[in-house]
């Protein structure tokens, strides 16, 4: 079971440095950054026949979808996760208050109709 | 805490060690990419047939590597201040406890409602239970409450300490005469271990810090029953 622990914490590291495994949006990115080099430098070289340039721009198309991939799914996160903190605090908030004046979900409307004649 | 040869950070368990968390991956990404760059250069460099001895100057190259730097160190540096003020920010706290540094301990005082104060020792090896870490347990941890806003005012009574806890993005250096403040939110019940971080002495290995997050009718009770120790 330790050993089940130690497999799962270990992501495998590009270049000794980004932990693919464990970074949000780091495999996609790198995937999509693939993706796109192959693509770029495939259809490059299909076009001039030249190989050492359809290298370069397939490595220019790496970086450019790799940055490009990371950074729409960093930005999608961040929403999400503040819209994720909005909700946690939304249901806090209803918790915590529910039944008093400091209720969120109470309607001005539903007060007044609420009185007794 | 930590696990063994572990590399990274540990999990977080406060929002300003997430956003932390968050800033060292989007920072790594760009050196991962810069790094793949340079070493695409050197073997573009290495493996070349190509020669041109009469290269003076070059405009667009060097209007190129100018850009592209600066670009970079901005978009590296936006969400670094950001991150940075908002460390800064502190909201309402609850509850306040100041933590002093000792040769070797480290003593808590939650002196808010009554003077509660106790001494925290790291517990000897020979006297750990099985499951307890070697050189992170403490006798006694300082307790708080989940969710909440808590300051801690950090000094030291003889020689410089820190007061440090990875997973909560908090680290602080307790200097005598000086009053540090530094604050954070538990976003998640659990125990949290931290070390000094401040070389002071022989034992300064040997002084650990353990918070222990709880939902607050536990913290309740167990202040009641430290005033009443």
């Amino acid at each position: 079971m330790a050993g089940e622990e130690e497999e799962s914490n270990k992501g495998f590291r590009l270049l000794g440095i980004l932990d693919v495994q464990n970074t949000p949006c780091a495999r996609d990115a790198i995937l999509h950054g693939a993706g796109g080099s192959l693509t770029a430098g495939l259809l490059h070289f299909l076009a001039t026949s030249r190989v050492k340039r359809s290298f370069d721009v397939g490595f220019a198309g790496f970086m450019l979808t790799t940055l490009g991939s990371w950074f729409y799914c960093r930005i999608t996160n961040a929403k999400l996760r503040v819209q994720q903190r909005v909700i946690q605090d939304g249901i806090k908030n209803k918790v915590t208050y529910e039944g008093t004046v400091l209720d969120p979900t109470n309607k001005p409307g539903a007060e007044t109709s609420s009185r007794p004649s | 805490m930590a696990h063994p040869s572990q590399l990274g950070f540990q999990d977080a368990a406060s929002p300003v060690m997430e956003e932390l968390l968050h800033f060292h991956d989007h920072a790594l990404m760009i050196v991962f990419l810069i790094s793949t760059l340079v070493l695409y250069i050197i073997v573009a460099m290495v493996s070349t047939k190509l020669t041109n001895k009469y290269i003076l100057d070059s405009q667009e190259i060097e209007v190129i590597w100018t850009i592209l730097p600066a670009f970079i160190l901005i978009l590296i540096a936006l969400p670094s201040l950001r991150i940075l003020y908002l460390m800064d920010e502190i909201n309402d706290p609850h509850l306040t406890i100041k933590a002093m540094g000792h040769q070797w301990y480290w003593s808590y005082e939650y002196t808010d409602y009554e003077d509660l104060g106790f001494d925290s020792y790291m517990l000897p090896t020979q006297d750990l239970a099985p499951g307890q870490f070697r050189l992170l347990e403490a006798d006694h941890r300082m307790v708080i409450p989940v969710e909440s806003p808590i300051r801690v005012l950090v000094s030291a009574e003889d020689v410089l300490h820190s007061w440090a806890v990875p997973s909560l993005g908090v680290k602080m250096d307790a200097v005598p005469g000086r009053l540090n403040q530094t604050a954070f939110i538990a976003s998640r019940p659990g125990v949290f271990y931290g070390q000094c971080s401040e070389i002071c002495g022989a034992n300064h290995s040997f002084m650990p810090i353990v918070v222990e997050a709880v939902p607050l009718q536990y913290f309740e009770k167990w202040s009641s029953l430290m005033l009443e120790d």
